[in-house]
């Protein structure tokens, strides 16, 4: 993991050196305070659950568009060739990508920290399920910025990879409602699949490994599909 | 003297075709090989499985010694590679983009400062250190691209289509900077233009539908320069008129479609016999409309590799 560092720098300048991201944190931002602003004053509760959602679903929307340049820019332009005839490993390069795409991501959750620091300054919040929804909202994000970084791979049009991991993520999320329909095995093992399934329990303070489990084997099932994506040529 | 490269029967196939037929190859250290053949004949396919890009799917390539499939990594240590229309990062200044391939390649510190500074240099980019590589012009992207793939010192280095989209006069430039590259280290160069090849390369292999149709020593400056002339005027006075013209060696009918307008090719000694030409021409009372260099054309080289008779003989 030698080149690790060097390759993270490049996809974070790449990332952070185009009004792309800044658009995007900027209108993810707008977004929540919005929503933020609308729930404590009709509520009048100390709790960021619905908050939460908010930013899971705007994730949803997001992130493909963080990801969708990854592989697929670099494929379009020649420059993956660049990279992959120096001495690096696929492996590298798919990290790299991955933690870059997911630093937009953390920078935008510590700006949403921010409203629990309100809660924190007015009220007395149940810090529990604040804390659990960060962890759900971080390991959501994650997993949706390997879906992206997958589907990116796949394909030279950034187009394509953001509208194809758009309705990959959005599928995911609502896949439960279909799990209902279905005849036993099938309903538990498709609802298994489902992203709100897994999500709703952090979100509402409840942390279950199984859930932990389930993002992480998104997560590196993606990620080494990704590399086996770039090795297979 | 040992091989940089030694290449034994690649074959690759994308899907049902087959884009390379078994071809092999050995290049000695410090030599200029050129790689020839039309679009689609497999030169690309050659460099990419030896810069690391592709796998073959049946035969061995080494580089120095090394496997470039299983010593991967190590073999593209050993490689220095410009792939075609040079695909650079348009957002890193050039400074920073050489910086973060000579990083990749395992340079740090001094040393990667050194090496930046000296293929700076070396490629006339001191000037456009600090540029946004994406506001270059095309020569100078392609000497970013030349100037990253001369960094860590590699064994070899592989140039595809090196002139693509070069004006005549960066074209000159590059040729100038291949003949200088060599000598240190193996170069391995393409194109589709016999020409071009033909003024840089010690030796020349010619790919025609992914097979290796043979490797051939370039000619020498010594066996002459081909010329073209447009002439109009009696077909044979004209021939006798260029045959008498001293430095002469060989003249031939090119085309007589739109006769009297003729064209004939003449393989004379010195590029300056085409000076003699135009007066003997002019002289003699013929309209003289065209007289140009007419580089050997691969397909004539592809008609003598095949068996044809080569007109230049």
């Amino acid at each position: 993991m030698r080149n690790f560092p060097t390759l993270l720098w490049k996809e974070q300048k790449a990332l952070f050196s185009s009004p792309l991201a800044y658009a995007i944190v900027a209108v993810y931002l707008l977004l929540m305070g919005f929503t933020f602003t609308l729930m404590l004053f009709l509520n009048r509760t100390a709790e960021l659950v619905r908050v939460f959602f908010q930013a899971a679903i705007l994730f949803l929307l997001i992130v493909p568009v963080v990801t969708m340049r990854q592989l697929a820019e670099e494929r379009r332009s020649g420059t993956l060739e660049l990279l992959l005839t120096s001495p690096v490993r696929e492996i590298e390069i798919v990290l790299a990508k991955f933690a870059a795409s997911l630093s937009v991501v953390v920078l935008m959750l510590i700006l949403t920290t921010s409203y629990a620091v309100v809660l924190g300054v007015y009220a007395e919040p149940d810090w529990g399920p604040i804390y659990s929804g960060f962890i759900g909202l971080l390991l959501l994000a994650a997993a949706l910025s390997a879906i992206g970084l997958l589907v990116s791979g796949l394909t030279s049009s950034q187009l394509v990879a953001a509208v194809v991991s758009m309705g990959v993520g959005i599928l995911l999320w609502m896949i439960d409602s279909v799990g209902y329909l279905l005849p036993d095995p099938f309903d538990t093992f498709v609802t298994s699949l489902s992203l709100v399934a897994h999500f709703t329990p952090f979100a509402t303070g409840a942390v279950f490994l199984s859930d932990l489990g389930f993002f992480l084997t998104v997560i590196l099932a993606c990620v080494l599909l990704s590399v086996r994506t770039l090795a297979r040529r | 003297m040992a091989s940089v490269i030694t290449a034994e029967h690649l074959t690759k196939w994308y899907g049902p075709r087959l884009a390379l037929d078994g071809v092999s190859l050995a290049v000695d250290r410090g030599e200029i090989m050129g790689l020839l053949g039309p679009n689609g004949s497999g030169k690309t396919t050659v460099l990419r499985i030896l810069a690391g890009y592709l796998r073959p799917s049946a035969g061995t390539a080494r580089i120095a010694g090394l496997d470039v499939v299983n010593d991967s990594l190590a073999a593209r240590r050993r490689v220095g590679y410009v792939p075609e229309d040079a695909p650079l990062y348009a957002g890193m200044t050039v400074r920073e983009f050489l910086n973060f391939m000579g990083r990749l390649k395992g340079l740090t510190g001094p040393g990667l400062t050194a090496a930046v500074d000296a293929a700076s240099e070396r490629l006339a980019l001191d000037g456009v250190r600090r540029t946004p590589i994406g506001t270059l012009s095309r020569g100078y992207r392609q000497r970013v691209a030349i100037a990253q793939a001369l960094l860590g010192n590699p064994d070899l280095l592989i140039l595809d289509e090196p002139t693509n989209g070069l004006d005549p006069r960066q074209i000159i430039e590059m040729r100038g900077l291949i003949r200088a590259l060599s000598g240190e280290r193996t170069i391995l160069v393409t194109s589709h233009i016999l020409g071009e090849i033909e003024q840089v390369a010690d030796q020349v292999a010619i790919l025609v539908q992914g097979r290796l149709l043979g490797v051939h020593a370039l000619r020498s400056p010594a066996e002459g320069v081909r010329l073209r002339l447009r002439i109009r005027g009696d077909r044979p006075s004209v021939l006798a008129r260029l045959h008498g013209v001293p430095g002469v060696s060989h003249v031939e009918v090119e085309d007589e479609a739109r006769a009297p307008l003729v064209t004939y090719l003449v393989l004379a000694e010195t590029a300056s016999v085409a000076e003699s030409l135009a007066v003997a021409v002019t002289g003699g009372g013929f309209g003289l409309l065209v007289l140009e260099p007419a580089p050997l054309e691969l397909e004539s080289l592809f008609l003598r590799l095949t068996g044809a008779t080569l007109e230049r003989r």
